[in-house]
């Protein structure tokens, strides 16, 4: 799909010097060089491959981030104007790319975005058995503890989620799972396993809301809670008697309790485990788990 | 011998005239079968939302053929990564005159760039100053188109009594 999406002057050197194997995302700034993270490191573009000088850098620039987004959305930036609104495009096989630029807004909400100066293009990876070391704390013998995995972004948490549905599948635990992917990236391919249902760019209100009322699942995953109106979806799931499998951004599990939005559904303790992913050594190192009074039961 | 030259001479002298006059026939053609062609992307743009390239893959054939294979030549530049330039574009259409070919390849280099409200009212916009074409090419047609015909038919007459 990249081949697709990027110009010759930046996929060739990508994709003949750099390899997309450890490539996390490309930044592309108008007027600005390029910036790719190399788990969890920094380089600039360069015809070579990567660099960390910039004389050599190769530079993006507005006509340059505009055709990308233009190809990005198939070539028809209508068809993706609800994403667009949201600051994103994802493509059919999960590339998610995050858009920067001028913001229409009209009473109170996105209209359209204009102007795109800068993009994110983030790839996603699916590495097979990564969610191992947590899955026994997270699935026991007969039931699924409400999970929420907690990281920085880019930090692994929806490679994390994809392969804990993939690990429920693969262990032949025929839960119906209910994935809710409202940014396009937990559905790529095969990588969701064989008893799950999809359910794709709807909110997380809506995704539930349906969702349970048609697909019936034992269990929903989702990516990226944030929003007040996320919490009021899990508690409506959770009052329904299904389980949880989520993620939201945050660097640790203190700062996470601060979290405002977090407030309720920590002191009704829904969740009853916390999975920390950081960067430290790389995307998706395994901090800790703690139960829902926050003691830590897993340590690495 | 003599009366086959001449037929044969006057029937090159109409098919002359209906050359001449098939030019003004195939511009307004050519542009009753571009407002149709936008006007079904400004419908299914606007409800469908369906992309661009199954779009212009699903319009009728006869809206096709009278495009000259502007609609092949855009989607070749959608399955590429070069940019749209007017000799691509235009490179079967013989019909157009170089104004008129801007106007078209602005409106080709449009589709697919805004969100789904701008990009229904740019087509609209595209669509009033293609009927506009329209209506000069129809009457040129009707004046000239049949001129030429007649012409042509006279021109041939009038070299039969000339040989005779």
């Amino acid at each position: 799909m990249l081949e697709k999406i990027l110009p010759d002057k930046i996929f060739l050197p990508l994709s003949r010097k750099v390899g997309f194997g450890a490539l996390n995302e490309i930044r592309m700034r108008a007027d600005k060089p390029i910036l790719l993270s190399v788990q969890g490191q920094k380089f600039f573009l360069s015809e070579e491959g990567k660099t960390r000088s910039l004389s050599s850098a190769i530079y993006a620039n507005a006509s340059m981030i505009e055709e990308i987004v233009f190809r990005a959305s198939e070539c028809s930036i209508y068809s993706v104007s609800e994403q667009i609104k949201k600051g994103f495009i994802a493509t059919p096989n999960g590339i998610r790319i995050g858009i920067g630029g001028n913001v229409v807004e009209e009473g109170g909400a996105v209209k359209t975005m204009t102007g795109f100066s800068s993009i994110n293009i983030r790839i996603p990876h699916e590495i097979k058995n990564c969610c191992l070391k947590a899955y026994s704390s997270i699935v026991g013998s007969f039931s699924i503890h409400n999970t929420l995995v907690i990281s920085p972004p880019g930090g692994g948490k929806t490679t994390f989620l994809r392969d804990l549905v993939f690990q429920l599948s693969d262990r032949n635990l025929a839960y119906n799972v209910l994935v809710l992917d409202e940014r396009g990236e937990l559905n790529i391919g095969k990588s969701l396993g064989l008893y799950s249902d999809v359910i794709s760019f709807a909110s997380k209100k809506i995704g539930f809301e349906n969702g349970i009322r048609s697909l019936a699942p034992n269990i929903i995953v989702t990516d990226e809670l944030s929003e007040w109106e996320d919490m009021e979806a899990v508690k409506f799931a959770s009052n329904c008697g299904v389980k949880i499998i989520a993620s939201t951004h945050c660097d640790s599990i203190e700062n996470f309790q601060k979290k405002f939005a977090f407030k309720e559904i920590i002191d009704e303790k829904i969740f009853s485990r916390y999975v920390v992913l950081s960067m430290r050594e790389g995307p998706g190192t395994l901090e800790g788990i703690w139960d829902e009074n926050f003691n830590r039961i897993m340590r690495w | 011998m003599k009366w086959i030259v001449l037929a044969v001479m006057f029937c090159l002298s109409v098919m002359v005239g209906i050359m001449f006059s098939a030019k003004y026939k195939k511009r307004e053609l050519f542009y009753s079968a571009l407002i149709m062609f936008a006007q079904k992307l400004d419908v299914e743009i606007s409800f469908s939302r369906e992309r661009l390239k199954n779009l212009i893959n699903n319009m009728d054939e006869k809206t096709k053929k009278n495009l000259f294979g502007l609609d092949k030549n855009f989607l070749t530049y959608l399955d590429g990564k070069e940019e749209l330039s007017m000799e691509k574009l235009f490179k079967n259409c013989p019909v157009l005159k170089n104004d008129e070919k801007e106007t078209v390849f602005l409106f080709f280099k449009s589709l697919g760039r805004s969100d789904a409200l701008g990009q229904s009212k740019e087509i609209q916009n595209f669509i009033k100053r293609f009927d506009e074409n329209l209506s000069k090419c129809a009457s040129e047609n009707k004046k000239y188109g049949s001129l030429c015909f007649k012409l042509g038919i006279i021109v041939g007459l009038f070299m039969i009594v000339v040989f005779i």
